[in-house]
């Protein structure tokens, strides 16, 4: 059982509810002889609850730093009709028109954080504001019209990589692609696993490490084949390659970027945070920024997955992202919480309903069933941290915690706000 | 930080020129449709009687006990809530696995389910859409599976990857509104001219314009030759156009309209009103007025307005049984399983903006005082309750 905990490391979180997520696709899989795994199915859900996977990137850190924000919704759908309607009646190219698209996104973000950040009203009640101002505002600008969007954009929402080289019955973009991301798996182990060691750290024994990898590599080597397999002309998504280059740069703001740590810094305690000499009005301009950027990016995949906008644009949006936060770790009252876990969260909430439509379970019945989800993961969340213990596998390894001695050797619990 | 700030109001003020420029956008992009004529939704350039009925088409055969994917809008009204019930009773009862179900949450939903009707192995996809313009990338994925698709009373547009439209048909729907209109004020109103005011639909659905066609197609004849006058000039579909269907904006409209023209004893004879509830908010408007009751016509049969109409109080109003056209889509899809040709009546009016669909059009049918008392089948009306209105008022009053 020791071997275990060192399989999994410190980020037992996150193994815990991707564990719950291979269960869940377990589950469907069972149920639907298998059809939720057709490559079909997994582009689909990347493809089809890409909105929730790009927003939860910024709503984490606007959450982590105590705020919330609830307009991207109506920003997405001013987003969308200003960049089909540059493209239709302004004569923009594509390219220039998702420019345009993101250019406004930025701009009503910065709106949105000069308010919170320079005037002081709470993000809760300016996103309220917003939600309505630019609800309208798209009423306004589209006046009842669904404007279509070139293919060039089409395929950048519901596109797949062009197959090339050598016939292989696969992708091979894909497969390339998922070699890639095993290569670069294997590389981060092993250098960090050096870093440790020149730091005079211990490490688990190399049986451990190469188990590990074993174990990520297999499971990426089996979705690699799942995408790159599917009907000829499919692969990996193009919203889901934009969706893992965020995920990584990201991961990257979160963990290695002043800016980043500052939002920690912010969320956790906002007066130590600004005695340590961070600019916090920066921290919140910034991190609202980003979130209507990142609106911005669904938008365009969004309305190129449609075809063409529409009134109902957004409409609900900032709920089913704020709860794939939530569901993916982040604490209510700020300071907690992680990109790869929201993106789990993410992953988890679209797998259950896309694993209910399949089934031909109701919308009605999948928002019940989502709601509870919700309530539980976050209520187990809650229990957990009032125990003291990590989380839902903290609760289950309990009884070895007990009997374990020696402290976590490979991996720090990262110090939240130590690292600035 | 000052710096930072300079940045950020510089960055400020050029969002602020993006958005201003994004607006007055608006304008002329809303100066082409209206002066362009078309509805945005979709340009269904409906004309009567298109097509030869006794046309076929073919779609790919597909076993018996097939999955059958019904994708319905929200669980908003009476009308759709009925549809999902007699799909899933006559789909089964005709041997097929019916998967019925409502997008609750919007387009994303409805998008997401009809991807998941496809991985559940559907052979045929029936959708009534939320918004028709938005399902092309997955009626494109229906379309590569070898899925063959038909739009249910709403027409799925910016898309080539659709086989069949079915509906009432609307154009139909307005030109039996126009005559009824005809026919009370004759009845009602004495010798012409008469006075008659318009309400069209809203805008932003597709319906809006054939409704309002059709209508004109009979009264503009009568207006050009002076039997009928409209007094506030307000004679264009988007004049007359109702925002969102919504009662209160078709009331506030009517209001100003009565204030201007109607005053000093000058009489409304007739409105043309696009639906139940336009024609209730109108009556509203007229009786705050104080205006003697004008003829007025409708459509949906909606339960508040059947008294109405049992009592004459307002003209007329159009049914549209559910019951017959699922039962329709059923044998239709019945006639693609078994490898026989589809007939369709209309191979002309349904221009989706990537090709004319084969439609299959439904004819509505007309209710009044005159026949309210047998116009509705319990079991099939978009309202039953409806329906049980009616027979009960009939019971005590004749």
């Amino acid at each position: 059982m020791k071997a275990l905990r060192q399989f999994f490391g410190a980020n037992m979180r996150q193994y815990a509810l991707f564990g719950f997520l291979i269960v869940v696709m377990a589950f469907f899989a069972w149920q639907t002889g298998g059809r939720t795994l057709h490559s079909e199915n997994l582009q689909n859900i990347i493809i089809g609850w890409s909105y929730v996977l790009v927003m939860a990137l910024g709503m984490l850190f606007v959450i982590v730093m105590g705020q919330i924000d609830l307009a991207p919704g109506s920003v997405a759908a001013v987003v969308g009709i200003c960049l089909a309607l540059s493209i239709k009646d302004w004569g923009f190219p594509w390219w220039a028109g998702i420019l345009f698209g993101i250019a406004v996104g930025t701009a009503i973000g910065m709106w949105q954080g000069a308010w919170l950040a320079y005037i002081g009203v709470p993000g809760f009640i300016t996103t309220l504001a917003g939600q309505m101002l630019f609800r309208g505002l798209d009423q306004h600008i589209s006046n009842g019209q669904s404007v279509p969007v070139p293919p060039q954009i089409v395929k950048i929402g519901s596109g797949f990589l062009p197959d090339w080289g050598p016939h292989t019955g696969f992708n091979n973009p894909t497969l390339v692609l998922g070699v890639i991301a095993m290569l670069a798996v294997i590389y981060r182990e092993i250098r960090r696993r050096g870093k440790i060691v020149r730091g005079g750290g211990v490490v688990p024994p190399t049986w451990v490490m190469v188990a590990r990898l074993a174990t990520v590599v297999a499971a990426l080597a089996i979705l690699t084949i799942a995408f790159a397999n599917g009907r000829p002309g499919t692969s990996f998504p193009v919203a889901g390659v934009i969706i893992v280059l965020l995920v990584i740069f990201y991961h990257f703001v979160e963990t290695r970027t002043t800016i980043g740590r500052g939002v920690y810094a912010v969320g956790g305690n906002k007066a130590a945070a600004a005695l340590t000499g961070i600019n916090i009005k920066k921290v919140y301009f910034i991190a609202m920024t980003n979130m209507s950027f990142l609106a911005a990016v669904a938008a365009i995949m969004f309305v190129g997955k449609s075809g063409s906008t529409g009134l109902s644009d957004g409409n609900g949006w900032e709920l089913d992202v704020i709860a794939a936060v939530f569901v993916g770790g982040a604490a209510v009252s700020g300071g907690v919480g992680t990109v790869v876990g929201s993106v789990i969260g993410g992953l988890f909430m679209s797998i259950l309903s896309n694993g209910m439509f399949v089934l031909g379970v109701g919308s009605d019945w999948s928002a019940m069933i989502r709601g509870l989800v919700l309530l539980v993961a976050v209520a187990f969340d809650l229990y957990s941290k009032a125990q003291g213990r990590p989380s839902i596998t903290g609760a289950i390894m309990r009884g070895l915690r007990s009997r374990r001695k020696e402290t976590q050797g490979e991996e720090q619990v990262r110090p939240e706000v130590a690292k600035i | 930080m000052r710096k930072f700030a300079i940045s950020v109001a510089a960055l400020g003020a050029v969002a602020a020129l993006a958005l201003a420029g994004c607006s007055s956008n608006n304008n002329t992009g809303n100066t082409t449709a209206t002066t362009g004529g078309s509805t945005p939704a979709a340009s269904a350039t409906t004309t009567s009687g298109g097509g030869a009925s006794g046309d076929t088409i073919s779609l790919p055969a597909f076993p018996a006990g097939s999955t059958v994917g019904v994708s319905l809008p929200q669980k908003t009204s009476e009308n759709w809530v009925l549809a999902g019930q007699l799909f899933t009773d006559q789909l089964t009862a005709a041997g097929f696995k019916p998967m019925v179900n409502y997008a609750n949450g919007g387009v994303t939903d409805q998008q997401n389910q009809i991807q998941a009707m496809i991985t559940a192995g559907a052979k045929v996809l029936v959708i009534g859409a939320i918004d028709g313009s938005q399902l092309g990338s997955q009626l494109q994925a229906a379309k590569d599976a070898g899925i063959s698709v038909i739009a249910y009373d709403r027409l799925l547009t910016n898309t080539p990857n659709i086989d069949m439209y079915m509906a009432y048909d609307n154009y139909k729907v307005g030109q039996l509104q126009g005559q009824a209109l005809l026919d009370g004020l004759k009845a009602k109103e004495g010798a012409s001219p008469w006075n008659i005011e318009l309400i069209a639909g809203s805008n932003d659905d597709s319906n809006s314009k054939p409704f309002f066609e059709g209508a004109m197609s009979v009264l503009q004849p009568k207006i050009d030759d002076g039997t009928l006058k409209i007094l506030s000039g307000q004679k264009t579909q988007s004049q007359a156009a109702t925002q969102g269907w919504q009662a209160q904006n078709a009331q506030t409209r009517m209001d100003a309209i009565l204030a201007a023209n109607y005053t000093g004893g000058t009489k409304l004879n007739g409105i043309l009103s696009p639906n139940d509830t336009l024609a209730r908010a109108a009556l509203t408007s007229v009786k705050n007025a104080g205006l003697p009751n004008p003829v007025i016509t409708g459509q949906d049969s909606e339960v508040a307005s059947i008294p109405l109409i049992a009592d004459g109080t307002q003209y007329s109003t159009i049914n549209k049984d559910t019951g017959k056209f699922v039962t329709q889509v059923v044998s239709v899809l019945k006639d693609i399983s078994a490898g026989k040709p589809v007939t369709v009546n209309d191979t002309k009016s349904y221009n989706n903006g990537n090709k004319i669909v084969p439609s299959f059009l439904l004819a509505p049918v007309l209710v009044t005082q005159a026949n309210v008392c047998t116009a509705y089948d319990p079991t099939t009306s978009p309202s039953a309750s409806a329906a049980a209105l009616a027979t009960d008022y009939c019971k005590t009053h004749k």
